[in-house]
């Protein structure tokens, strides 16, 4: 008998412990964000779509070789025996987001950027010129697809 | 004429209650969605409305606008009639509850009693329902919500029987009045009867953690997984009036009714009445649901007793 009355005053007041943790949850802020209209920062080192700066780069093929999907193809000109970039194709729908082409970058021309809203109706716009930098933006910017 | 002017009256009552009770259920519905969003650290609706206000708005005219489904091999007569069952007699039950000083519709002598039975059918329209819809998980959830609601009737109306014992009167508003001084929850044989109220009512009305009827992740929603549409928005709506009912009566017999300072009696009547919903919501997004055995268990053996004993306390205080 006393055991039961234990139990139960012991089974009430867990109850009410219950009730007083939900309550501190009700008056606390809400972790959901309001996703297209409120956005998540991303981490610093965020592996996102691949990037480059065309300034930077020495055409030294190193991202080509080190890639483990073969996504990334370069091909250069030779001018007053000096190597320029001509076009860098980037197929997204190979790559594995790994960043190791970021990684061996000797002048950090590539870098990962933090785009993540990258789903598109059309399998073509998978190949992404990173020289063309206008249509490049439209990734920036998800509406405009 | 008499009549006539009779008959635009009873009109005119009938469309504010059904009025009222549509508006309030969207209302519970959205306040539910919100609470146990916040409870679990989400936000709820937030895209139609302000906070998403109008969302069970847009829920009811989809449900309005949905195809009635009806399964093969269904009985059709009580499947088709068990949603007003379960609705009918919550509506009704609005006749006897005293929103105002004199805003009742009508001040029934055996307020209590008639509430008390009125309610009682509600089980049928479930039973209906579970018995129509030719499945055997709406069959065990008609089942076991027959058995719940003739367990929890006991200790409900026990604690009925305490308030009416101590106003001399079973009319909702002489309670009320006997109340003017002091709310019946201030004395403590009538805060165990409160408490025992508040307990049998939310395994009256299916609530978790008495929402063992249609638990969802054993029974598939038990007695209303054959209904969808307006037949299901029905059994919703009468759930959500049926909470409101009991609120109201817990606010009516143990906090005083209309009773209170400054603001209008009505608004009063609401404050508490809603309050007392949120205690239910906040309740039912805290508790795992229990087993159908420890149901039984816990009504015939602890509640009904415990409102036994205090049944005998009051008497012995009234006579004293």
């Amino acid at each position: 008998m006393t055991k039961l009355l234990k139990d139960m005053t012991v089974g009430a007041f867990s109850l009410l412990k219950g009730l007083a943790v939900t309550m501190k949850y009700c008056l606390r802020h809400s972790v959901t964000m309001q996703y297209p209209t409120q956005k998540m920062p991303m981490a610093e080192r965020y592996r996102g779509l691949v990037d480059l700066i065309p300034e930077k780069c020495i055409t030294c093929y190193q991202c080509v070789k080190t890639c483990p999907t073969a996504c990334l193809a370069i091909t250069h000109k030779e001018v007053d025996k000096k190597k320029t970039l001509d076009t860098f194709k980037y197929n997204m729908e190979l790559c594995c987001f790994c960043g190791l082409c970021a990684q061996v970058c000797p002048t950090s021309a590539i870098i990962m950027n933090k785009i993540y809203e990258i789903s598109v109706y059309d399998r073509k716009k998978f190949d992404i010129d990173l020289l063309n930098r206008e249509k490049y933006a439209q990734w920036a910017n998800p509406t405009v697809k | 004429m008499v009549t006539i002017l009779t008959f635009i009256f009873m009109l005119a009552m009938g469309a504010l209650i059904l009025g009222f009770i549509a508006v309030s259920a969207m209302f519970l519905i959205w306040w539910e969605r919100k609470v146990s969003a916040h409870i679990q650290s989400r936000l709820g609706p937030m895209r139609v409305g302000w906070h998403g206000a109008l969302q069970s708005v847009a829920d009811v005219l989809k449900l309005l606008l949905k195809e009635d489904i009806r399964p093969a091999e269904v009985d059709i007569l009580v499947w088709w009639l068990a949603p007003f069952f379960a609705v009918v007699p919550s509506v009704m039950a609005f006749v006897v509850i005293p929103f105002g000083g004199n805003l009742i519709i009508k001040d029934l002598n055996v307020g209590i009693l008639y509430i008390a039975s009125i309610s009682s059918v509600c089980v049928i329209g479930i039973f209906m329902a579970g018995w129509g819809s030719n499945n055997k998980y709406s069959l065990l959830g008609g089942m076991r919500s027959a058995a719940q609601m003739i367990s929890y009737e006991l200790p409900l109306i026990l604690s009925l029987i305490m308030v009416a014992m101590r106003a001399g009167s079973l009319s909702m508003q002489r309670i009320v009045e006997s109340q003017a001084g002091c709310w019946n929850i201030l004395h403590p044989d009538m805060a165990v009867a409160c408490i025992i109220y508040l307990i049998a009512a939310t395994a009256e009305v299916n609530r978790a953690p008495f929402d063992i009827p249609e638990a969802e992740s054993e029974l598939v929603a038990g007695f209303h997984t054959e209904y969808s549409g307006m037949k299901f928005a029905m059994f919703f709506l009468g759930e959500y009036t049926n909470l409101f009912i009991v609120a109201a009566i817990a606010a009516t017999l143990f906090f005083g009714g209309w009773h209170g300072p400054f603001l209008p009696p009505v608004v009063w009547f609401l404050i508490k009445t809603y309050g007392l919903i949120f205690v239910w919501m906040w309740v039912r997004w805290t508790f795992p649901r229990v087993r159908v055995d420890q149901l039984m268990e816990f009504a015939w053996k602890i509640l009904t007793p415990a409102a036994l004993v205090n049944l005998a306390i009051v008497g012995w205080i009234l006579l004293k």
